[in-house]
């Protein structure tokens, strides 16, 4: 089963989804696949912070800053995948330079097709997104960029995906399919 | 009439398309205080009601006052009001304005429709 969850910030998009994954391993092999390339010690916090919440659950960590494919290259394909999250992941890869703030668009639309690919091969993921797409502004042209591209990849997973949840304040609402028992 | 609301990108004009099988010129685009109503649909109303806060113009009472025009129609207004308070007046303004009058297109719709993800959710 596939399952895409997305919201705000800190809504219970990340909870949801280890809980998710670990029902869905059902005690079988599960990966964490990381999408955060650190680039301070306020991201190493962060890294730090969420390996020991994830710590006694048993997941195996893929690194995956850019490269999908290649990070799951090694990995079992019927065990269960957490991948937390696309934003970080279109991140990396749409602005391979953080100082210059260019894009890569052509790097942006092979990643949506391997966030695809990867949500039909596999025998459970469950995928984190955010929801920013519902405020009062106009962007500049790279932010535009980075939004319209994310909520492409949002789009085309909630195509393939079995299941697509909106959390919002630690609920959650079911926009197709069933949550898994 | 039908009132569609979403964030950006979430695929709104692609399943009003689907839908109610729209072609190219159904469809209106608002970029200013008037809207042609004679479109069966009528997209970007955020962008009329900037048009109206930056004219000074009433949004509501414009579309009170062509209200048996689009009785029949396909509007879509983007979701604006998820974010932090706008730091600029004009975009409160816009924000308040906008939240008004999608207040009153819901109440006055058969049907309104949130899109998520390009996914439906029916509100009304």
């Amino acid at each position: 089963m596939t399952v895409l969850i997305s919201g705000g910030s800190k809504s219970g998009k990340s909870l949801l989804a280890q809980e998710l994954t670990l029902r869905l391993a059902n005690g079988g092999k599960r990966y964490y696949v990381a999408t955060m390339i650190p680039a301070d010690e306020e991201d190493r916090a962060r890294i730090r912070r969420h390996l020991a919440e994830r710590e006694g659950m048993g997941f195996e960590t893929l690194e995956c800053g850019r490269d999908l494919s290649a990070a799951l290259q090694t990995a079992q394909p019927d065990a269960a995948f957490l991948l937390d999250s696309t934003t970080a992941l279109l991140m990396n890869v749409l602005f391979p330079d953080p100082v210059s703030c260019e894009t890569d668009t052509d790097a942006a639309a092979r990643c949506a097709d391997e966030l695809v690919a990867f949500a039909r091969s596999v025998r459970h993921a469950v995928i984190v997104s955010d929801s920013l797409y519902a405020d009062a502004a106009h962007y500049d042209g790279s932010t535009e960029v980075f939004r319209r591209s994310l909520a492409r990849i949002d789009r085309a997973l909630a195509a393939v995906c079995d299941v697509v949840i909106e959390a919002a304040a630690g609920n959650f609402t079911i926009h197709k399919g069933e949550l898994p028992l | 009439m039908v009132f569609i609301i979403g964030g950006a990108y979430q695929g709104k004009l692609t399943y009003a398309k689907a839908a109610f099988d729209l072609a190219p010129e159904d469809i209106f685009t608002c970029n200013g205080t008037q809207i042609d109503f004679g479109k069966r649909c009528v997209r970007s109303i955020e962008e009329f009601t900037l048009a109206c806060v930056q004219a000074g113009a009433d949004a509501v009472a414009y579309f009170a006052a062509h209200r048996e025009q689009w009785e029949d129609s396909i509007l879509i207004c983007r979701d604006i009001f998820c974010g932090v308070v706008p730091l600029g007046a004009e975009n409160r303004a816009w924000r308040q304005e906008t939240g008004r009058l999608c207040r009153y297109l819901s109440a006055e719709a058969g049907r309104v429709v949130r899109i998520f993800c390009g996914l439906e959710q029916r509100l009304k």
